[in-house]
């Protein structure tokens, strides 16, 4: 809907779509709380959240002990799995009818789904992939910051008058709320049911899997390795390290030609481009026929025992030591960090 | 006088005329049936120029049929081929001599007869001997790329029962007339001179017998090899079907592949056996199994599983499968691709014409396989992975390094350069064509950038087209991906009209021989040149003085497109001479014999079999093994196969021609 | 089985960082010369997604794009790919609109079409990367909406699509008509070659104004619009590698990781 900006709009306050993983509120949604305070601060105004699920009730003391005023409580188990449908009808009904000024959403499997289609229901203004958040001052409006061009440019978004102002925000960009369990906080259930009717699209299957299955191109991080690593098997701890961080494995034209790695894993002029966040290179020279491959990661970061290697000229950090005694600590230090 | 009596002994031997003609005219059917399966093949160019094509055959049949030129490649087996050759000519002849004689009664007599005796006699020595060369290589010796078949005992074994029962016919009639009476005529018959001997003292009518079974099981045998070769389409059939091959062979650039009408083409590539043309069927019959273009594969030579003899003798035994006979077809029976051929033969050839350079018959191979790869591409959308990835950037960027953009783009190469780049509008009458690798590649831009200079330093006037060229299109015409290439070509021709250009020079010897042999079918004639001949050209007019000292022991790498493709050998090496202290050493396979890179027919992109040694590394192998410092070569895809391959770059090192000359160049003070 | 296809056509994304350049007062990049723009990889996705359902089922594919007169260029590469017809949307109306308005243009122009079982979209557009006229152009159409689709099936009249998730797959059934986005997982698109580049090359590609397709002006208006871009910038790129070291190779991996997690 679309209505001015101005102290008369019905639109008010600041709300959090939570997200929950494994009974637990997810680590994106304290990160969208705290955000979302911060914005609700400065514009003087009430940070909501929303939870849906079957447990979601249990958890609105944990929502409001990170900083929330209102927890909305839509506890109905039929919420458990995400369902497009279903999510886009109830939460424009719910928006409809709390008519958040500004509306928080992770850029994660359901908000990159749900988010457009919620926007195109609601008719309000939607910035996705959100690395800031900024209120202007004297409008009061709010400004978000995506990246466009993959990466190469960055803009700046506002909704003039369409309501809400939608965002989705990437993970790990902010970070999450402080937890003060003596918070006070306000616990509204919403009775609506979801109509069944709405459903159209069901799903069928869900299947985990190994990361084996992101595409090199789309991958966010990539370790690749090179003709340093020395043997098939050692590309084992490669794979170890791409897993953790959510990633797959590369490797340089040199390495696939010695048939340590399938050749569709070779990243370069004569292989894949991909532009992942993370590039880690390990035992790679940095050959520029295997660098352009690469050169559009967001950050790379290069493993070699050569300081003089081509590829300390494009990283953005560097290491130099032998990668069998760094990989594993690595390792470590990541696995340390996941389950913390 | 000497003499001897034809036909002695012997009555009724007019009939073996009789029978002769009578197994030619079966010989002839039979051939007739497998001329209709080659005409099942498509139409091709060549039936048109039959009167220009007698001229060259003739001219050419000295060096190419008689000197047995490209057979004596292979020392042994030319050799052994040459005397059976002329074995067999020789005894043609005197059969010829013979039946001349019994018809027109004019008989050779006194010494010119000794010396026709003794010549006949040679004729069967030779072939005995080659016969004995070739047994022993094909049963003992056994070179992995020879194959035996049947076929293949059966003529050695029947030729070598011809050739001593011919001989034995021989002693048997000089035992019966000559021996004792004129011992001196026996000798210049030694091979029948030998039996004749042995049989001295038998009886006159045990020799008469003897001699008249011999001499029907003789000629019943030499006609009955004609029939089985002629029925059973044997390999003694190369002995017409290569000459006629030969006769049909190319006239033009090497390999150079038709165009396919883009507005009306119905068929896409060689998908059926039926959709090559009647040559190319031809040629599956000219091959003898011989097994050279084999040892000359480089990818074959890696245990890649692409040999080209078994290429064509897998579409031999589809064709034969298929079409057993011109009027019986088995067309369900199988798919060309996959049982004849399969799609990683296919992909595995690089172009580089050593096959063909190796083949006495002129087997044309390349284009055949391009076919191939035009089927999977045009009409099946198949084709690895990573040549699809290069043939999508081919289509949507215009040069098929996918990536190299990220670091530079088409005309960063000229930027702060004192260059002529043109413009619209502007008119030059000498381009200096640079190519995708010389211009997007790091060290190829080296090159290029060592090009121009030296083109300044002896006051070439030229220009270049910076950002506005495009892929000649030569990796996506080898890759099979016809339409782009055209479209390519198309463009390019108009870009050069346009510039009212007349002469252009090239760095890439890819670039070079397709603007110069394969763009004039698409209305682009320009004169092309190599940047090699240039520099000599300008070496030889004082234009470039190479006065530096370079102490260094030189090889020169023949590269694919400019050897074999278009003979030019020596310039290159003439340069190289010319740099004062600079050692040149020749590699064992050079020249025409030269092994690729691995870089051509699409190979810079295609991926390469995982687990075989990769053929650019088995080509410093030998430059390491000629112990020099320095492989030269003047094609970006060599330097850049060389650079990735040269695990040590302190004892060896790669550079391209231009860059040598550079270095020799005494700086202008 | 009748698919419209949506394309745009962007500026080329593989050229060196450093030509990357913006204008920052008319708020519009800057293509270095003579690199022409290409399709969006993601609705080059889009178009292999349905010409590998037109392999399986016949039927037609058209094709779609709201751009310039150029944009005839992608049109005809969804065409050589196996796309049956395809209209360019040009209007100066049509320049510089935000998703809604990009969507309404494109669900204009489907009604005109019409008679379709599936909208394929890609994911995102390679430029802007907004992510939304997908599914915008769903609620306008009053169509179901799958997004980040890797895998197309369709059977009798009901649609069975995998999407990608973080860390694995979902695979959902949907009725026809349906809007599917489509992401690059679905693998490499087909050559453009054989008989279809042929047909290519000859096709007429119309150009639909505002008036052909019925488009309400006010709609479009900049004023309406949804949201809008204030600022770009292009961040500073540091090119010194920061060079990480440690006593111990756990001390380097914590260093190495608290830097990370800044930058990512």
């Amino acid at each position: 809907m679309r209505g001015g900006e101005t102290t008369m709009s019905p639109y008010k306050g600041v709300m959090v779509l939570g997200e929950m993983a494994e009974g637990r509120l997810a680590p994106i949604t304290m990160e969208l709380l705290g955000c979302g305070r911060r914005l609700a601060d400065e514009l003087g105004e009430e940070l909501s959240v929303l939870l849906m699920g079957g447990k979601a009730g249990a958890l609105a003391q944990e929502a409001i002990a990170y900083g929330a005023d209102k927890v909305y409580v839509g506890e109905d188990s039929l919420f458990d799995e995400y369902n497009s449908d279903a999510y886009t009808q109830w939460i424009a009904s719910f928006c409809q009818k709390t008519l958040p000024s500004i509306l928080l959403i992770g850029h994660t499997d359901i908000g990159c789904d749900l988010a457009p289609r919620l926007n195109g229901r609601l008719k309000g203004g939607l910035s996705m992939d959100a690395v800031d958040l900024t209120i202007d001052p004297s409008t009061k409006l709010l400004i978000s910051t995506r990246p466009i061009f993959g990466g190469n440019a960055y803009a700046k978004v506002v909704s003039k008058s369409a309501r809400p102002q939608m965002v989705t925000i990437r993970t790990k960009i902010f970070s999450p709320a402080e937890r003060n369990d003596s918070r006070q906080g306000e616990v509204i259930l919403v009775e609506e049911k979801v109509d069944p009717s709405v459903v159209k699209v069901k799903v069928v299957d869900r299947i985990k899997e190994e990361v084996e299955g992101v595409k090199l191109e789309d991958a966010e991080v990539v370790v690749s390795g090179g003709h340093g690593i020395g043997s098939a098997k050692n590309f084992e701890m490669l794979w170890e390290l791409a897993r953790l961080l959510g990633g797959t494995v590369g490797a340089t034209r040199r390495a696939c030609d010695e048939g340590w790695i399938p050749v569709t894993r070779q990243i370069g002029q004569s292989g894949k481009v991909v532009s992942p966040k993370l590039y880690i290179a390990v035992a790679l020279s940095g050959a520029m026929s295997h660098i352009v491959g690469c050169l559009g990661s967001k950050c790379i970061v290069a493993i070699n025992k050569d300081p003089e290697a081509n590829i300390f000229n494009v990283a953005h950090f560097g290491i130099v030591a032998d990668y069998k005694e760094v990989l594993p600590a690595l390792i470590q230090k990541f696995k340390e960090q996941r389950s913390g | 006088m000497a003499s001897r009596e034809v036909f002695w002994n012997i009555s009724y031997g007019y009939l073996v005329y009789l029978l002769a003609l009578v197994s030619i005219g079966i010989w002839l059917y039979g051939f007739y049936q497998r001329y209709r399966v080659w005409r099942l093949g498509r139409p091709d160019e060549r039936s048109k120029e039959i009167g220009k094509r007698i001229g060259i055959f003739f001219r050419h049949i000295i060096v190419d049929v008689f000197a047995h030129r490209k057979f004596l490649r292979q020392p042994f087996s030319g050799i052994m081929h040459l005397t059976i050759f002329w074995g067999f000519i020789i005894l043609l002849l005197a059969s010829a001599v013979d039946a001349i004689s019994y018809y027109s009664g004019f008989h050779l007599r006194g010494s010119i007869y000794l010396w026709f005796s003794l010549i006949s006699d040679l004729g069967g020595f030779l072939i005995l001997a080659g016969i004995l060369m070739a047994a022993f290589r094909r049963y003992l010796w056994k070179p992995k790329s020879l194959n035996s078949v049947l076929d293949d005992g059966i003529l050695l074994t029947s030729i070598t029962a011809i050739i001593i029962t011919g001989y034995m016919i021989e002693g048997l009639r000089q035992a019966a007339t000559e021996i004792k009476p004129h011992p001196d005529w026996a000798v210049w018959s030694p091979g029948g001179w030998v039996f004749a001997k042995i049989f001295i003292d038998l009886s006159e009518g045990v020799l008469r017998s003897w001699h008249k079974f011999l001499w029907w099981f003789h000629s019943i045998l030499t006609i009955g090899i004609i029939l089985y070769s002629g029925l059973a389409f044997s390999k003694l059939q190369h002995v017409i079907v290569s000459p006629l091959n030969i006769f049909f062979r190319s006239l033009g650039p090497l390999a150079a592949p038709s165009p396919i009408d883009i507005e009306k083409a119905e068929i896409l590539g060689v998908g059926e056996i039926k959709d090559f043309t009647w040559k190319q069927l031809l040629d599956l019959d000219a091959c003898t199994n011989c097994g050279r273009c084999e040892d000359a594969c480089p990818a074959w030579a890696t245990s890649k599983p692409l040999s080209p003899r078994k290429l064509v003798q897998d579409l031999k035994g589809h064709m034969l499968k298929l079409y057993p006979n011109p009027v019986q077809s088995n067309e369900n029976s199988s798919s060309l691709i996959g049982e004849g051929p399969t799609e990683a033969e296919i992909w595995a050839c690089t172009t580089c014409a050593a096959c063909q350079e190796a083949c006495p018959v002129y087997v044309e191979h390349i284009l055949k396989i391009i076919d191939l790869r035009r089927h999977l591409v045009l009409a099946q959308n198949k084709m690895p992975e990573s040549a699809q990835l290069m043939l999508r950037n081919m289509q949507m960027r215009g040069h098929p390094w996918a990536g190299a953009q990220s670091l530079r783009l088409r005309g960063d190469w000229t930027t702060n350069l004192d260059l002529k780049v043109l413009a619209e509008g502007d008119q030059i009458s000498t381009l200096l064509w640079v190519g995708c690798t010389g211009a997007l590649v790091d060290r190829n831009v080296e090159v290029t950038l060592s090009l121009t200079r030296v083109l300044k330093a002896a006051g070439v006037d030229f220009a270049v087209l910076g950002e506005g060229e495009t892929c000649c299109g030569d990796p996506a015409r080898r890759a099979g991906y016809e339409f782009q290439f055209q479209l390519m070509a198309e463009q390019n021709i108009e870009i050069f009209k346009t510039h009212h250009i007349q002469e252009i020079i090239t760095s890439c010897p890819h670039c070079y021989n397709i603007i110069k042999n394969e763009y004039p079918k698409y209305g682009g004639q320009f004169k092309v040149i190599h940047y090699t001949q240039l520099l000599w050209d300008l070496l030889k007019q004082g234009k470039l003085n190479l006065l530096n000292e370079i102490h260094s022991t030189l090889t020169y790498h023949d590269p694919c497109y400019l050897g074999r493709y278009n003979g030019i050998y020596s310039e290159p090496r003439q340069i190289l001479k010319m740099i004062p202290k600079a050692t040149l050493k020749e590699m064992k396979r050079s020249r025409e014999k030269s092994f690729c890179c691995g870089g051509g027919g699409g190979h810079m992109w295609i991926e390469k079999q995982p687990g075989t040694q990769k053929i650019s590394q088995k080509r410093i192998e030998e430059a390491i093994k000629t112990e020099v410092d320095t492989v030269v070569t003047s094609c970006p895809y060599c330097l850049q196969m060389f650079e990735e391959s040269i695990e040590n770059k302190d004892s060896l090192k790669a550079k391209d021609l231009v860059e040598m000359v550079e270095l020799s160049l005494k700086k202008s003070s | 089985m009748h698919t419209i296809v949506c394309v745009k056509q962007v500026p080329d994304p593989e050229i060196p960082p450093a030509k990357f350049k913006i204008d920052p007062v008319a708020k519009k990049v800057i293509p270095p010369p003579g690199v022409p723009p290409v399709i969006s990889v993601y609705d080059e996705r889009a178009v292999e997604a349905a010409c590998r359902l037109k392999d399986k089922h016949k039927g037609k594919i058209t094709v779609i794009s709201v751009g310039s007169e150029k944009s005839t260029d992608v049109v005809r590469h969804a065409i050589s790919m196996g796309a049956d017809d395809g209209y360019v949307l040009q209007d100066e109306a049509f320049e510089n609109l935000d998703s809604f308005g990009t969507a309404y243009v494109l669900g204009k122009a489907i009604q005109k079409i019409g008679g379709y079982d599936l909208i394929l979209c890609g994911r995102q557009a390679a430029d802007w990367g907004a992510g939304q006229v997908g599914s915008i152009l769903g609620e306008i159409l009053g169509l179901p909406v799958i997004t980040f689709a890797c895998d197309i099936q369709a059977e009798d009249k009901k649609l069975k699509v995998k999407r990608i998730l973080k860390d694995g797959f979902e695979v959902v059934e949907a009725p026809m008509p349906a809007l599917v986005t489509v992401s690059s997982e679905i693998g490499l698109p087909r050559l453009p070659a054989g008989m279809a580049l042929m047909l290519a090359r000859r096709k007429q590609i119309p150009i639909w104004k505002a008036k052909d397709i019925g488009a309400d002006l006010s709609e479009l208006d900049r004023s309406k619009a949804h949201t809008e871009i204030t600022e770009i910038f292009i961040p500073t790129r540091e090119t010194k590698c920061e060079m990480i070291s440690g006593a111990t190779p756990a001390e380097v991996a914590t260093n190495l990781v608290s830097k990370l997690a800044k930058m990512i």
